[in-house]
């Protein structure tokens, strides 16, 4: 038992050693690769979308459901859900890497792991993350020059919605879900994309990812602006439920906005462009307040 | 079963002292002085600073400002919801208790929450918000008729066995149950979060409570008609036949009121727990359990506990809310703990 051991770990080190591709993910944990991976799994909406940006798209053999973007995504064997994965068909593909994030089944990411499978997780904290994020898993997948445009782009992007955000802070809640009342907290994506366009979350300081709060505590918090995230933009019903509040900045002001919960509320590629209209919104905002 | 027994007892004791009109009225009456207390404190509590003018305009004039605006339309509705549920829980609890023989019973232990609960995700799920209400609505009474078709046991003596109802009540809410879990599992993501929050009980989005109203008022007035028949059913059935009380027909009306009531209840704020179960045991520890004065009692005692408890959940952690479900057994359980153990 004990040479057998002594051969794994020797091999491993040998796999270290002449690791031709290795990158670092959220965790911290070095992902380290014999050669660019050919066989991914992706458990998250989000790291499809990333592993697309990074030219590792045609390389993803099975995905987590949701994974409805970009187009080609949607052809992809599905291999599960947030609450379980069919860990039978992802032993079955064989996959060379797994691409992960936090919040899918921890435990059955764990007996992949424990099975020898390379786990990279995604869990970007800053808006620059996600441009390393998809810069990383280039790295893994041979396909750094790819990557290092969509990166480029993706700070582009960013570096232009956030350039002119000059004048006083706009004061803007940003609103998740009608009933109950869900917004942003510290630490949030959102929470810093609307400090970069020259925003202040009113809700900012409250140290929960996604807080639920009273229409009162709005009310009492002044927004200039009220921003509804709905998928593709819609408009949601919910919004209009603002309109008696006449008091309030935002509802006096006709600030009541709303930007693609599709594009902002994951942390892919698609973030920058989501970015850019929530900073137009608040701009507009400012624009009102200034006049 | 024995604690039961004993518990029997020493109410039986308590219910010695005679239940005279002073009494009653005085009960009564201290018991709505503190539901007025509670309503002031939830009318002035809030992240809104609003004068005590503005709330006492609030309430009897027609002027709009925002300080009124936040009185009459958001803490007044909400104030009014959590009264209406909170009694309709704490007397279908006490009727519950009655008719199960039970000292464990509660609104929900016949699957009645459960059923409420399938229709109103069923109708999240299809993306159709506008008939929640009335899915809970039908869910539950769907519920309450399967329990009552199935636990009649022989249709010639109709012996409702309290037991044989009991079980039948479990096992069919632990189909809910999974019904309830297949339900979120399939869900699509954007439906979930609603479904969850339904399930958790939250008095947040009750704005209308007429039908909670009219459910209680229909509640109290039916069961309080037959508050002495089941004052002999509360001593067992034996004790109630041979005083001439019919106990199977008592018992179809029993189950059916509780059943609107926790109806009625659900459907307006969800599945709010704890309210059901503590409020009616801690009114028999207090004023026995003559269910004349005990019915009303517990009504008005469950909206007073549902009032400070949802007042505190979005005041104590303000500008967070908090389930008010947590804020129901925090306060609740070393009130009814006290009660329990203050004649030691």
């Amino acid at each position: 038992v004990i040479r057998y051991a002594a051969t794994l770990l020797l091999a491993a080190l040998v796999v270290e050693a002449y690791a031709e591709v290795r990158a670092r993910d959220d965790r911290g944990q070095e992902v380290a690769l014999a050669t660019p991976a050919r066989r991914i799994v992706s458990l998250a909406p989000h790291a499809t979308e990333l592993l697309f940006a990074a030219g590792a798209g045609e390389h993803i053999v099975g995905a987590v459901r949701g994974s409805n973007h970009p187009p080609a995504a949607r052809g992809i064997p599905v291999v599960g859900d947030a609450h379980a994965l069919d860990l039978e068909r992802i032993v079955m593909l064989d996959p060379d890497l797994v691409v992960t994030w936090p919040y899918t089944t921890p435990a059955q990411v764990e007996r992949l792991k424990g099975r020898g499978i390379p786990v990279f997780t995604t869990d970007p904290a800053t808006l620059d993350g996600i441009a390393t994020n998809i810069e990383r898993l280039g790295a893994l997948a041979g396909s750094s020059g790819v990557a290092a445009t969509a990166a480029a782009r993706f700070r582009d992007v960013i570096g232009k919605a956030t350039a002119d955000v000059s004048g006083a802070r706009v004061r803007v809640f940003y609103q998740i879900w009608g009933t109950p009342l869900f917004t942003v907290g510290e630490h949030h994506l959102i929470t810093q994309a609307i400090h970069a366009c020259g925003g202040t979350n009113v809700f900012g300081t409250l140290p929960i990812a996604a807080p639920q709060v009273s229409v009162e505590a709005v009310i009492a918090a002044r927004p200039d602006t009220i921003v509804a995230g709905a998928d593709g933009a819609a408009k949601p019903p919910w919004l209009d439920d603002w309109q008696r509040w006449r008091e309030v900045p935002a509802v006096r002001d006709n600030l009541l906005q709303v930007v693609d919960a599709d594009r902002l509320h994951r942390p892919g590629p698609r973030f920058a462009e989501g970015m850019a209209d929530l900073c137009a919104a608040i701009a507009k905002a400012r624009a009102v307040r200034t006049r | 079963l024995r604690s039961d027994r004993k518990g029997t007892r020493s109410t039986d004791a308590l219910m010695r002292a005679p239940l005279t009109l002073s009494r009653t009225l005085c009960v009564l009456s201290l018991l709505a002085i503190a539901s007025l207390a509670a309503f002031a404190v939830a009318l002035a509590s809030g992240s809104v600073a609003v004068s005590t003018r503005d709330i006492v305009n609030a309430l009897v004039d027609s002027t709009r400002s925002e300080s009124i605006a936040v009185v009459r339309e958001l803490r007044l509705p909400r104030a009014l919801a959590a009264f209406a549920v909170g009694a309709l829980l704490a007397t279908a609890g006490a009727l519950m208790q009655v008719l199960l023989r039970n000292p464990l019973a509660d609104p929900y232990v016949l699957g009645i929450s459960g059923g409420a609960a399938v229709g109103a995700l069923t109708a999240l799920m299809l993306g159709i918000g506008a008939i929640v209400g009335p899915a809970a609505f039908a869910g539950a009474l769907l519920s309450t008729l399967i329990v009552f078709v199935l636990a009649r046991t022989d249709a010639e003596r109709a012996a409702w066995a309290p037991t044989r109802l009991l079980l039948t009540g479990i096992v069919v809410a632990a189909g809910w149950g999974a019904m309830i879990a297949l339900l979120l599992t399939l869900a699509p993501a954007a439906q979930v979060k609603g479904m969850v929050y339904w399930l958790l009980g939250d008095l947040a989005g009750a704005s209308h409570s007429a039908l909670a109203f009219i459910a209680l008022g229909v509640t109290l007035v039916a069961s309080l008609a037959l508050a002495r028949d089941l004052n002999a059913m509360a001593r067992g059935d034996l004790d109630a036949a041979s005083l001439g009380v019919s106990v199977p027909r008592i018992s179809v009306v029993l189950h059916l009121l509780a059943a609107l009531a926790t109806a009625a209840a659900v459907t307006t704020a969800g599945s709010i727990g704890f309210v059901g179960l503590i409020v009616p045991h801690a009114m028999r520890l207090a004023i026995g359990n003559d269910q004349r004065l005990l019915l009303p009692a517990s009504a008005i005692a469950g909206g007073t506990l549902l009032i400070i408890a949802d007042t505190a959940a979005r005041t104590v952690a303000a500008p967070y809310e908090l389930p008010v479900g947590v804020l129901t057994a925090l306060i609740g359980v070393p009130a009814f703990l006290w009660l329990l153990n203050r004649g030691r």
